[in-house]
């Protein structure tokens, strides 16, 4: 068990004599934070849209129009301006907006009245997103009016002629009843019942585009200092000392030992480091930080163990090196690191969570976002771990001799 | 103490070492000559359980190594033919490493560590990564490691490769300094002259079997005192053969049309007759006369030169 220590120290004491690696590590996660911010922004970061409209009606129908632009999450990304028909021709064309509505007079007569009435949408043609969000909430808009006036268009209309008396608002109330109870058969049939489900974590996640790429490119890191450090052995293996290490009385298994407990401190201050770097420039949730490490450590260690069974099964360092490629580029792409799940296609999400980085950053973001700690997960890969330590002892001590 | 009993390694067809039987005692240089792929290696990696014997038995201070390895390899210390080293460590953390890998702890290693580091010269060099040391003096940090736990049977492989002539003559002083203290050494080389000058006993070894073992002197008596006469030309195999036959106290060892080695008693006073008989069988063009040697045994032994 002592061996274990002398060992983990003797490869601690090496990967800190070499500066440059070191920095490398520490500088991936750093360098990646940093370039998705200056990209994408911190946290706060959303599309924003402007739309002008020019309102030529002046009624509660362009208003309500209006409005409806300035509710919940469109708000966020869609600011309105109210300007002339002149300077809103003047700024569309010169691109200062992503869209130019005109309400004609009259809109809120033939809205009520059941007449057609014709809105005018002018789009940026520099812009695509934007534009085409506008233009849907806009024939959602038109689409509800039109229902509107199906189911109560008598009671507005006299609504609109005046204030009405309160037996008048008690008639329409008693209208609009019989109305919507003639429809109950299609608005609310009995078989269909609408289930609201509201995800945790997705409607409220801090850190925008930034913290949602970060758990996956943290990954990608820990995954080429995984690759790096499983080379190693390679290095020990031509200079003799795995050779030696056999003729010695410590067993092969506390050298192992020795080399993942190193692996496991390396992971960890750079799972540590990133995540740090990761929370105060990208704004990254991290609800449970101890945790978060202690995952990053453990999971990156059998990642280790991953590549170490791959360099073992190379007959030379030029195969072993060409083999870890083959494997840990496709996996980082499918894993997350390059493109979020939540990007992805659903088919290729799926696969890609199924791959050993996939499944942890996925398992991170739970932690990350505050789930409950998952011992399924870490029993899992502390028997991954176990078993893989035993497999890969056993074919570095073969090659060794 | 070192046995060895009808020890053989196969690989699928090829054998590595066949029938290998020795005894090395403490206190003595046990010397393993012979050529690169003679078996040298595989019977120091058999002893040390860095391979498993296909057949025989090895015991170490007792012990054997298949079934009691632990035991036997807390008696062994070895110093592999290659630099086993950590080059980003310095000299005193290999030791320290290698020292911890062995069972030592705390004082007694720091200790011995100081001890083996003021032996190998090495002693103001200590706190230096290794990456800039001398292939010599990494030559000594390599047998350093391998002596830091005292260990009662030392194994050296070859130690001498590539060192400098000053540090060859230090490593040899160290290695002789190990078995005054008692150590079994056990000394594989393929150097004749380190063979007679460090060895107390030699096994000569080619194509995995010894083929002959016993002191300087026992070997030397195979030769029987003769001279081993080397001639180069142009020769008749069959005519040289015939030439000789006459001619008493004169034993042919290799033969062919360029090349005549002979095995001869009192060679320097009867070349005048020797020449005479071989020029009618070819013409001799370049003479070496070799007082009995292990290199003239082991050419009389194999009908080759060590180096081949």
């Amino acid at each position: 068990m002592r061996f274990v220590f002398t060992s983990a120290v003797k490869d601690l004491r090496r990967i800190r004599r070499d500066p440059v690696m070191l920095l490398t590590w520490l500088g991936i996660p750093t360098l990646i934070a940093l370039l998705l911010v200056v990209i994408f922004g911190r946290g706060d970061a959303r599309p924003n849209g402007k739309l002008l409209i020019v309102d030529e009606d002046q009624g509660i129908g362009a208003t309500l129009l209006a409005g409806a632009f300035s509710q919940g999450a469109l708000s966020n990304m869609i600011s309105i301006e109210k300007v002339d028909r002149e300077e809103g021709r003047r700024r569309i064309n010169k691109g200062n907006a992503s869209a130019l509505l005109v309400i004609p007079k009259n809109f809120t007569t033939a809205l009520l009245e059941g007449k057609p009435a014709k809105l005018q949408l002018i789009r940026n043609p520099a812009q695509r997103i934007l534009p085409d969000i506008i233009e849907q909430v806009l024939s959602m808009l038109t689409d509800s009016a039109f229902y509107l006036q199906m189911v109560a268009g008598p009671q507005l209309r006299e609504a609109a002629q005046g204030t009405p008396t309160d037996a008048g608002i008690a008639q329409i109330s008693v209208q609009f009843n019989h109305a919507i109870a003639d429809l109950r058969k299609y608005l609310a049939p009995p078989v269909i019942q609408l289930e609201t489900k509201v995800i945790e974590g997705k409607t409220d996640k801090p850190g925008g585009f930034a913290a949602l790429m970060l758990p996956g490119m943290l990954y990608m890191a820990v995954f080429f200092i995984a690759g790096g450090l499983a080379t190693d052995v390679w290095r020990e293996r031509t200079s003799g000392a795995l050779r030696r290490v056999v003729t010695t009385p410590a067993s092969f298994g506390a050298f192992l030992g020795g080399k993942l407990l190193a692996v496991l401190l390396v992971l960890a201050l750079v799972g540590a480091f990133g995540l740090a770097v990761a929370h105060f420039l990208a704004d990254l949730r991290v609800s449970n930080f101890p945790l978060a490490v202690l995952w990053i450590a453990i999971s990156g260690t059998g990642l280790y163990l991953f590549m170490m069974l791959l360099q073992s099964l190379a007959s030379t360092e030029r195969v072993a090196n060409m083999l870890s490629n083959f494997v840990l580029l496709p996996l980082t792409m499918l894993g997350g690191s390059f493109f979020p799940f939540d990007l992805m296609p659903k088919g290729f999400a799926q696969i890609g969570r199924l791959t050993p980085n996939g499944w942890s950053v996925t398992e991170l973001q739970k932690i990350l976002d505050g789930a409950a700690v998952s011992p399924v997960a870490f029993a899992a890969v502390i028997l991954f771990v176990a078993a893989a330590w035993l497999v890969v002892g056993w074919r570095v001590r073969r090659t060794a001799c | 103490m070192i046995e060895v009993e009808q020890l053989r390694k196969q690989y699928g067809d090829i054998t590595a070492v066949k029938d290998v039987t020795f005894t090395a005692q403490p206190g003595e240089i046990f010397g393993l000559l012979g050529p690169n792929g003679a078996g040298k290696t595989t019977t120091i990696g058999c002893i040390s359980s860095l391979l498993t014997p296909t057949a025989g038995h090895i015991r170490v201070m007792g012990h054997d190594v298949v079934r009691d390895g632990v035991a036997a390899r807390r008696s062994i210390g070895v110093v592999p033919q290659e630099i086993a080293l950590y080059d980003d460590l310095s000299a005193r953390e290999n030791l320290g490493y290698w020292g911890g890998a062995q069972g030592l702890r705390g004082a007694l290693l720091r200790d011995r560590i100081t001890e083996v580091l003021e032996l190998t010269g090495l002693l103001d060099r200590a706190k230096e990564p290794i990456k800039r040391f001398s292939g010599g003096m990494k030559r000594r940090l390599n047998f350093a490691c391998g002596i830091v736990h005292q260990p009662k049977v030392l194994l050296l492989d070859e130690p001498t490769v590539g060192v400098d002539p000053q540090s060859r003559v230090r490593l040899l002083e160290l290695v002789r300094d190990q078995a005054h203290a008692g150590a079994c050494v056990l000394y594989t080389t393929h150097y004749m002259e380190e063979a007679q000058t460090l060895c107390d006993r030699l096994a000569i070894i080619d194509h995995g079997s010894i083929i002959a073992q016993g002191t300087l002197a026992e070997l030397r008596s195979l030769l029987a005192e003769r001279d081993l006469l080397r001639l180069t030309g142009v020769f008749r195999p069959d005519a040289v053969r015939e030439a000789l036959s006459h001619l008493e106290g004169v034993e042919i060892i290799q033969s062919d049309e360029t090349q005549l080695a002979l095995s001869v008693s009192d060679a320097s006073h009867r070349l005048p007759s020797l020449f005479a008989a071989i020029n009618t069988a070819g013409e001799v063009r370049g003479t070496t006369l070799t007082q009995p040697s292990l290199e003239s045994l082991f050419i009389k032994l194999t009908g080759k030169e060590l180096r081949e």
